[in-house]
């Protein structure tokens, strides 16, 4: 019997599935969502796979069930309890405006209304000592509540709980005993950090969304059982992880952002595959940009995020969406030709989707110029509407006096640039130089815009994965288990105890060690990461950096000054410096196959016609391949498209491509 | 691909259009990275611009609106002082002069001129909040008189010249300060942040050639302008006042008036402060060119506000002020608090066009930023503090919404309040309170938004200042709706009698002192009796309106 390992990418529209047998041959499926009960999508897929259920022996997936509860307010109604005085901070949410020129601001949406904001009695000091002790009969007035309205779900979030869980620990005992079946989450549990609007923000997410996953993840599990497979199921964290269904229940909040952190993994594993350390990916479908940066290898993790304006601290594979993608909709202003931000989105979409969109996009100029054919998207099963498109760029070409070309042209030109300066911008952010990078293409639209933005950024190097348009799902086959831990240690560097800092970190491996335990995961396949967030006295926001249990306090301080002058420019080695938190990555190595790509002979040659282009205000021929059909790696010569399933690469005039060793189109700017 | 030639001119300019903005994102995240103080990178008291030859915005990015469109006025001043050849390759001019820049000496712009092919092609400029520049006080004196007291005073200076750095200037800035190092590595984050914009300006320069340069850069400004003109021909010709006044100017206790004249004359628009105060003896005084900015920020504010400025904006704006008043002040009026009038001037503008405009504004806001600090010994570190804490407050009601509660006030940018967690951590008080001061907001169909209490425990002695104003004119409403509470500050010594006042310097308070600050609420907009009944039951579930309130004045009672 094969054994098969299998991931799906539950996205909005299409439900992706990766699936790979013993000997790293991999196949791909997609099937649409079914947002009803994404369960019904998954057993699709996997019915459609080259397994039977009874053959898969690992199981991934990512899922958009939380999120998607949150963006449409369907999570649970949650009480939040907080200490009497101070519970305000949640609605004033740090007064910030996110617009300087808006008189008519509204801040974000809470999810909690001040009503069902509820203060207890209790009071710890900056030390975690108790200044008032939890009055256990606000306690009761809160059950009453919830009783009498039937709420699901508990957030907690008391001051200082980051040094003293005792407060929070104490109230959901006594709440959990009264109330069983309503869900109980404490900020000290989602974040052992200081600042009690963002601990309070990320701790109503987590019971907000709780009850929805918790349901979701049931339902997932009885069908699928059902149908015979029953291995266990893991999900993808936001962090890039995985973790099993049992730990998701308890943590629903870090299954948040698990789709695009596949695509993340997956680069990841090109730099190990290819030995290229320092990657820029770009996943582009109809409707976002995703970045991710890989540097030196290892993916970029930030400890905090925040969707829709609300801060939620949490450990997550940092991917900025920067512009709109292929729907970005072209319009006149004041006589000047604009791209996006507006989106035609999936719905109507682009012209060509022959929906009603009527307004040409980004898509619509990729078709009017040959890049992509009317039987391009998901395997010809699509077809797009090249009249429509002719129609919608004639309506915008004639006001501005230019022809239909040029129009379709400097749409692409205008949208490839400004995606390209935002991803420059970030790349500022970040002290790093994008032209030292190699550009990683994926989604629907990435390979076919990849050429121009390498060109925009001065990037003479793209990687197209194989299988782009479910190269997230792919990604998360090349995951780990993974659980992050972090405890507040508020220190002066100078005046840190090694002793008392090294028990603390032996009780964060202590928790570590419990988790992959949890996960069945063999004690010589586990490996704990420590990290410190530090940061000079002064400033706000910290730095992590790893570290060792052997480790000196002055090599940690030496990595610091190091880290700060990478990220900032400069590092003030006279400072006083502090930690603030310490951090422990707990990982268990999933054993997977990987091997080189196997180049089988086939009968046709790769190249399945010519088409006509424009590129440059040129008509050319291009020739057309189709990916499947490479046998080696012989160098070819641009220009060419070349055509698979999920996705349609683009290569110009003055560039190369070949196939690298691991199946990669890899394309070169010619000498 | 390398040769390649962009079509038509709608394309390149709007390509030329986003990468000059995007120029001015580099240069912003340039300088946040680099900088030494939080004040920057942190609290993004700063701004950037790249210019053009003529000192013309291409695009600019800030986190301080109030700094809108200065930066242009002073490179175009630094022009008027010494002539435009007086910037050469290499050099970087920087100004802090209160009179010249317009606001408190611790803005410092910085400028640094563009070179292409041995032509000046434009300018990369910068300003960011000096954690220190001298001064009587550590932080802003609340009591200064002269601007003597206010710190270092630099007229357009080099501190690099021909690419060289001028070591003795270098050095008097470092002596001068009291965190010298801090001074000059955030004086060199700005020069980072200049490089960045000189490096991409060139880059777009050998990419598109000087004549198409110039060809988008006259096309991005002629449209920024005809959507400007055409916004401003379409409010009803007229005359267009309002007035208000400052409580006082920190240092005496007389009222300082703001008077405040519009006319709208087809697509032109011009203020006149004309009846304004003469500068004070207190230190609520600015520069003339501080004033055109706060009056091109209150312009955004109604004008196409999603936009981005650059060299075809305001030029429909005309702004006028008397010499020797608070909003066009000389040597040597004090101006570290220059902002509270700029606010209210701003306020004012919104309020005098409301008749023209009823849609697009909003009834007045709390006003000012509420700044109490406190600094002295903390006994658990032996160390001295300094926490200085600006206070959000209520924002106004417009035409179809209440206004926000506990807001930061409208000059103050990307603020954030500072948590309970990393005050009581960081510095010797705890908070008792923190919380939306119900019933403040002004009533009306739609309420003004509340302001915010905060409720301080000193558990060391320590000296506190306070700078809380618009007690005299509270945010006032629109259109029937109804002024909201001013402020008020209580301070509880913990043996003797509560005293009241809004503004201090330095005045020592024993341990134990509990000192309770409260934010004024923003105006309401239209009468109280039209206001929605299920609007007042949601405000009186949320608690943001009291019982005795909402029956009082909107005839609701608690069923």
């Amino acid at each position: 019997m094969t054994k098969y390992r299998v991931s799906a990418d539950i996205g909005g529209t299409f439900t992706d599935f990766v699936f790979e047998d013993e000997t790293g041959a991999t196949r791909i499926g997609k099937v649409p969502t079914t947002p009803q009960n994404p369960s019904r999508g998954v057993l699709d897929g996997l019915a459609a796979g080259p397994s039977s259920l009874g053959e898969i022996d690992f199981f991934v997936h990512g899922t958009t069930v939380g999120l998607n509860a949150f963006l449409e307010r369907r999570g649970a109604r949650t009480l939040l309890l907080m200490t009497a005085g101070i519970s305000d901070s949640y609605t004033i949410a740090r007064g910030h405006r996110t617009h300087l020129y808006q008189l008519q601001y509204r801040k974000p949406a809470q999810l909690v209304p001040r009503r069902d904001v509820y203060e207890i009695r209790e009071r710890l000091a900056w030390d975690g000592s108790v200044i008032e002790p939890l009055n256990e009969a606000d306690l009761q007035t809160v059950i009453e509540v919830v009783r009498a309205q039937g709420i699901p779900a508990i957030a907690i979030c008391f001051l200082h709980a980051f040094t003293n869980q005792s407060h929070e620990q104490r109230a959901k005992a006594v709440l959990g005993e009264a109330l069983p079946g309503v869900s109980i989450s404490l900020s000290s549990d989602i974040a052992r950090e200081w600042r009690e609007y963002e601990r309070a923000s990320s701790v109503v997410m987590d019971a907000y969304v709780a009850p929805v996953v918790e349901l979701y993840l049931k339902t997932l599990r009885s069908e699928l059982s059902s149908a015979g497979m029953d291995k266990t199921i893991h999900v993808m964290r936001s962090s890039g992880g995985v973790m099993t269904d049992r730990i998701a229940r308890d943590q629903p909040i870090s299954t948040l952002l698990s789709g695009p952190v596949g695509g993340a993994i997956g680069c990841v594993q090109l730099a190990k595959d290819t030995g290229r350390q320092n990657l820029l990916g770009v996943d582009m479908g109809g409707t976002s940009f995703d970045l991710t940066l890989v540097v030196d290898g290892e993916p970029q993790l930030s400890t905090e995020t925040a969707l829709e304006g609300l801060p939620l601290l949490m450990s997550v594979v940092d991917i900025p969406t920067i512009g709109t993608g292929g729907g970005s909709i072209a319009w006149i202003e004041a006589g000047g030709l604009r791209v996006g931000p507006k989106s035609a989105g999936s719905q109507p979409g682009p012209a060509c989707y022959g929906r009603g969109g009527t307004e040409p996009t980004v898509t619509d100029a990729n078709l009017f110029l040959g890049r992509l054919a009317t039987n391009s998207l998901l395997g010809g099963r699509m077809s797009l509407d090249a009249t429509a498109t002719a129609v919608a760029i004639a309506k915008l070409a004639g006001p501005l006096g230019m022809s239909n070309l040029e129009l379709a042209e400097g749409i692409l030109a205008i949208s490839n640039a400004k995606m390209a300066d935002a991803m420059r911008t970030i790349t500022v952010e970040k002290g790093i130089d994008p032209r030292s990078f190699t550009l990683v293409a994926y989604g629907g639209a990435g390979p076919m815009n990849a050429a121009e933005l390498a060109f925009e950024l001065d990037i003479r190097e793209i990687l197209i994965p194989r299988f782009p348009g479910t190269f997230s799902a792919w990604g998360m086959l090349r995951s780990d288990i993974r659980s992050d831990f972090s405890v507040s240690f508020f220190t002066m560097a100078d005046q840190v105890d090694p002793q008392a800092m090294l028990a603390t970190c032996e009780a964060l491996q202590a928790q570590g060690r419990e988790l992959l335990e949890q996960e069945h995961v063999p004690a010589d396949q586990m490996t704990f990461a420590l990290s410190a967030d530090l940061r000079y006295v002064g400033q706000e926001y910290t730095l992590s950096i790893p570290f060792g249990r052997a480790s000196a306090i002055a090599d940690i301080l030496k990595a610091f000054h190091i880290a700060h002058e990478r990220r900032f420019g400069h590092a003030q080695s006279q400072n006083p410096v502090e930690f603030v938190n310490l951090r422990l990555a707990a990982i268990g190595r999933l054993a997977r196959a990987r091997q080189g790509f196997a180049f089988t002979p086939q009968a046709r040659s790769p190249q399945i016609g010519e088409r006509d282009i424009v590129f440059v205000s040129q008509a050319m021929r291009a020739k057309v391949y189709n990916r499947a059909l490479f046998t080696d790696q012989t160098r070819y010569l641009g220009p060419a498209v070349i055509e698979e399933e999920s996705a349609t690469t683009f290569v110009p005039p003055g560039y190369t491509f070949q196939l690298d060793d691991w199946g990669n189109i890899l394309i070169q700017k010619e000498a | 691909m390398d040769a390649r030639v962009i079509g038509a001119s709608p394309i390149t300019t709007e390509i030329l259009r986003n990468a000059f903005a995007s120029i001015a994102e580099d240069m912003n995240a340039a300088l946040i990275r680099s900088a030494y103080s939080p004040l920057i990178y942190e609290g993004k008291d700063c701004a950037v611009a790249l210019l053009d030859q003529d000192g013309e915005v291409l695009g600019q990015s800030l986190g301080v609106p109030l700094f809108l469109g200065n930066l242009s006025l002073c490179v175009q001043a630094t022009a008027q002082m010494h002539g435009w050849d007086y910037f050469q390759e290499g050099d970087v001019v920087f100004l802090n002069d209160s009179y010249i820049a317009g606001t408190h000496l611790n803005d410092v712009t910085v400028i640094q001129p563009i070179f292409w092919r041995g032509q000046r092609v434009g300018f990369a400029t910068s300003r960011a909040h000096w954690l220190d520049v001298g001064g009587k006080d550590t932080s802003l004196s609340i009591d200064s008189t002269e601007i003597y007291q206010e710190g270092m005073r630099w007229a357009p200076t080099k501190v690099y010249a021909g690419g060289e750095p001028r070591t003795e200037i270098l050095d008097f800035l470092r002596r001068n300060s009291r965190f010298g190092a801090t001074l000059i590595g955030d004086l060199h984050a700005q020069i980072a942040a200049g490089q960045t914009g000189e490096q991409r300006l060139r880059a777009l320069l050998d990419r598109f050639g000087y004549d198409t340069v110039q060809a988008a850069k006259r096309d991005i400004f002629a449209q920024s302008e005809r959507l400007e003109r055409e916004a401003v021909a379409a409010i009803p010709n007229g005359r267009y006042t309002a007035e208000g006044c400052l409580d006082n100017d920190g240092a005496g206790v007389e009222p300082v008036p703001v008077k405040l004249s519009v006319l709208i004359d087809g697509d032109t628009i011009s203020l006149d402060l004309e009846g304004s105060a003469a500068q004070t003896r207190g230190s609520v005084n600015c520069g003339f060119t501080q004033t055109i900015s706060a009056a091109r920020l209150a312009f955004k504010l109604l004008i196409n506000p999603g936009r981005p400025v650059d060299g075809g904006t305001f030029h429909t704006l005309k702004v006028a002020a008397p010499p020797n008043s608070i909003f066009n002040a000389q040597e040597p009026a004090a101006c570290a608090w220059y902002f509270s009038s700029l606010g209210l001037l701003i306020d004012l503008f919104l309020k005098a066009m409301a008749p023209a405009l009823p849609d697009q504004v909003a009834a007045a806001h709390y006003g000012d930023s509420m700044v109490i600090s406190f600094n002295g010994f903390d006994d658990r570190t032996n160390e001295r503090f300094l926490v200085v804490e600006a206070t959000t407050g209520g924002w106004g009601a417009w035409s179809s919404g209440d206004g926000q509660d506990s807001l930061i006030n409208e000059v103050n940018g990307s603020f954030r309040d500072l948590p309970v967690e990393i005050f009581e951590h960081k510095y010797p008080a705890r908070i008792l309170k923190y919380g939306i001061r119900a019933d403040s907001g002004g009533a009306g169909q739609y309420r003004g938004g509340n302001g915010t209490v905060r409720q301080y425990q000193l558990t060391n002695d320590a000296n506190i200042s306070l700078w809380f104003e618009r007690s005299t004119t509270p945010a006032w409403g629109l259109s029937g709706g109804e002024a909201g509470q001013g402020p008020e500050v209580a301070i509880q010594p913990p043996d003797g009698r509560e005293e009241r006042l809004l503004k201090v310097n330095a005045k020592p308070l024993k341990a134990g002192t509990i000192i309770t600050v409260a934010t004024g609420g923003g105006g309401g907009y239209g009468p109280p009796s039209r206001r929605d009944p299920e609007a007042v039951r949601r405000d009186l579930l949320d608690r943001f309106v009291s019982p005795a309130i909402a029956k009082a004045t909107y005839g609701v009672e608690v069923t």
